[in-house]
């Protein structure tokens, strides 16, 4: 048992002390967890969508403002921070108390072309005039028509501009219904809510972290096996060992053993680098989550097993792993959902693996809805370990042929 | 003259093939506690396959083998903890470090020396936290000889242990593997220069084409080959009068890849003959030497070839 135990931690110090792994296995999943955390996710504090809005209010001199006022204010309340209980949705900039409006609107106009803004809101001059007159019915209500300035072609100002044209239709509402011109019975009911986490939305990195360490393990599994074990057998450093007492069975355990390590490691960097910096909320060692992410780790160094039985050499099996590495990380729903996508493709997606350990590993995070049947999460993966222990069994050559 | 110790190893018409190439062909030798046991021959001659064979690492077609007083097919664990190997090729992770290899080797054994006693023992004390691959050739292979004493062995296989070592590195394995014969240990090694058998074997066996075509000690094969002195020197080619007044004076000569070998019976007389001969012929004599018989002679009388073809 001492030399399985020593094997197993020496070859993770060999794996440690090398740069390359170093970069595959640590390195590249960490940068993988900041970056789509950093572009999808909004870093640190910003990991609710926010948006960047000018409000030009024109009309702020006039007699009475009472309704551009009103939709300043109910822009002003969603920019609060953390009003009752909701999300700040906007930053709000609206011009200081000297400056001219019509200057701070060339100005906004300039800050939105540029991507500062997502979105500007211009309530024209007259605009109180207007509604006050439509409301007694002597104006047309289109003639108070509070502009929306975006960028066209650029998703996230058009996803402000939909909001903020919600927000205006609801504000609409309201002033029909203050004046009594509003029939409830024409709305259409609907209601929304949100799936996921017991406090609210599934935020991003909640479903990105349990992805990119799976395919931290992956990448052990996948380029681990034939890499180590295949290089070890041609540089003649496996049949060192075996002209002593020490077995092939000690060794397979002893080199299981060093991977599951590494995975423990990958998961605990990964895992703190997500909760501390991006405040991941995932519960990743609670007993279900916790099997799934074991099963995972076997499941990947039984692949790992299958291609160095097939290959003649280290760098062969390398590149096989190459080539299954990538179909296996992105036809899974890893990082992006995989429907609507023609059927060749389809096939890879259900044979792959990968597909049902993220999703069962979701599922038990409570941070997926569940494409698949729960038991195939399962059973899927249990099958390619049956079958990479037989592969094995007949197929890896454990000393050099000559 | 000391008894004739207990007999080590005993191995009876091993045979072994690779497909239609018979790589060992019915061998049978017997080592004894203490000895260095030599197998001599050129590449391809079958070393390799049988120490393989008794280190565990292939099963031989048929023969017996019988190691510390057990006979079996196959190498068996038990039999294990008492050898030491030392590979043709074997290597070592190059991200370990030296004194962790040791380490990591001595934890394979129920029994096992410390350490710091195998760093002494192979001089690689002061390297005891270099990594492997930081290592020269010669530091690798005396790391490969300390990792093949870490269970204090009874036995020792060498497999070739210094080819491609230049004359300093292979100097220090040689006193290295005196050291082992000095406590007692049996060494069983396979070289195919001439010299290293020489220098350090009590027996030798010299293999060729998977058989053993000679044994005995070093001296004792190569008295066989009679008193003659053997004279060399460098020709590029003879031409056919100057060799038959050669031959004529009592010479008998080879010819072999420019180097002319005459044996002589009588080295004084030989060497009188010779010294006119070259004159009238105006033969420079390059190079020229005298020495006693040697394996080389031994192997090129019984196979017509050189060790190194």
């Amino acid at each position: 048992m001492t030399a399985v135990l020593r094997l197993s931690y020496l070859s993770l110090r060999t794996w440690l002390r090398e740069r390359i792994t170093l970069f595959w296995s640590l390195f590249f999943p960490v940068f993988v967890l900041v970056l789509l955390s950093a572009i999808f996710g909004g870093a640190d504090e910003e990991r609710y969508m926010r948006f960047h809005i000018g409000l030009v209010n024109l009309d702020r001199e006039a007699e009475h403002a009472d309704f551009s006022n009103m939709v300043e204010q109910a822009f002003a309340h969603l920019a609060e921070p953390k009003a009752e209980g909701r999300e700040q949705l906007f930053v709000l900039n609206t011009p200081g108390e000297e400056e001219d409006p019509e200057a701070f609107l060339d100005r906004t106009r300039e800050a939105l072309r540029q991507g500062h803004l997502a979105a500007v809101v211009v309530i024209p001059a007259g605009f109180s005039e207007t509604v006050g007159a439509a409301l007694h019915g002597t104006a047309a209500f289109l003639q108070a028509e509070v502009k929306l300035l975006y960028n066209h072609g650029d998703s996230g100002s058009e996803l402000a501009a939909s909001i903020v044209e919600q927000v205006l239709a609801d504000l609409n509402r309201q002033v029909l219904v203050q004046a009594n011109l509003y029939e409830r019975d024409q709305e259409v009911p609907a209601s929304s809510s949100w799936v996921g986490t017991a406090d609210g939305a599934v935020r991003y990195v909640d479903f990105l972290l349990p992805g990119v360490v799976l395919m931290a393990f992956l990448t052990n599994g996948l380029f681990g096996v034939p890499g180590s074990i295949l290089y070890a057998r041609d540089e003649r450093i496996l049949r060192r060992y075996w002209v002593t007492p020490f077995t092939v069975r000690k060794y397979l355990v002893a080199y299981s053993m060093a991977t599951l390590a590494m995975c423990a490691l990958q998961l605990a960097l990964l895992w703190a680098l997500g909760s501390g910096a991006f405040g991941a909320r995932v519960p990743l060692a609670a007993p279900l989550p916790g099997l799934y992410l074991l099963l995972s780790a076997v499941t990947f160094l039984a692949l790992g097993f299958i291609i160095a039985s097939l290959s003649k050499t280290a760098n062969a099996g390398m590149s096989i792993a190459n080539i299954l590495n990538m179909p296996m990380l992105f036809l899974s729903g890893i990082f992006f959902p995989v429907t609507g996508l023609p059927v060749a493709l389809q096939v890879i997606v259900y044979a792959n693996p990968v597909t049902y350990l993220v999703d069962g590993l979701r599922v038990s995070l409570d941070v997926g809805a569940g494409k698949l049947p729960p038991w195939s999460t399962v059973v899927v993966p249990l099958l390619w370990i049956a079958v990479a222990v037989a592969v094995a069994a007949r197929k890896l050559q454990w000393d050099v042929d000559q | 003259m000391s008894k004739p110790r207990e007999v080590l190893l005993r191995v009876t018409d091993l045979k072994k093939a690779y497909g239609h190439v018979q790589a060992v062909g019915g061998i049978s030798f017997q080592a004894h506690r203490g000895s260095v046991f030599t197998i001599l021959g050129p590449n391809g001659a079958g070393k390799t396959t049988t120490l393989e064979i008794l280190e565990g690492i292939r099963v031989a077609d048929s023969g017996e083998i019988e190691l510390f007083g057990e006979t079996a097919r196959r190498v068996t664990e038990q039999m294990k903890q008492r050898m030491g190997v030392l590979l043709q090729e074997g290597s070592f992770e190059p991200y370990l470090r030296v004194h962790e290899v040791l380490k990591l080797f001595s934890s394979f054994f129920d029994h096992a020396v410390p350490v710091d006693e195998v760093l002494e023992r192979v001089a690689l004390k002061d390297k005891a936290g270099a990594l492997v691959r930081t290592l020269s050739g010669g530091q690798k292979q005396r790391l490969a000889v300390g990792v093949a004493l870490v269970n204090d062995p009874e036995l020792v296989f060498l497999d070739e242990p210094t080819t491609g070592l230049d004359p300093q590195a292979r100097r220090n394995l040689w006193s290295i593997f005196q050291e082992l014969q000095e406590a007692d240990k049996t060494l069983i090694l396979t070289t195919h220069y001439m010299e290293e058998a020489e220098e350090l074997s009590n027996h030798v066996c010299i293999m060729d084409h998977g058989t053993i075509i000679a044994e005995g000690s070093a001296e004792e094969m190569a008295r066989g080959l009679g008193q003659d002195s053997i004279i060399e020197f460098e020709v590029p080619e003879l031409d056919s009068s100057a060799a038959s007044a050669l031959s004529a004076a009592g010479l008998a000569l080879e010819h072999d890849d420019g180097t002319a070998v005459l044996h002589a019976p009588e080295l004084t007389k030989a060497m009188a003959g010779l010294l006119s001969w070259a004159e009238k012929h105006d033969v420079p004599l390059t190079n020229l030497s005298v020495r006693q018989p040697n394996l080389e002679d031994v192997f090129l009388s019984l196979t017509g070839r050189r060790l190194r073809e």
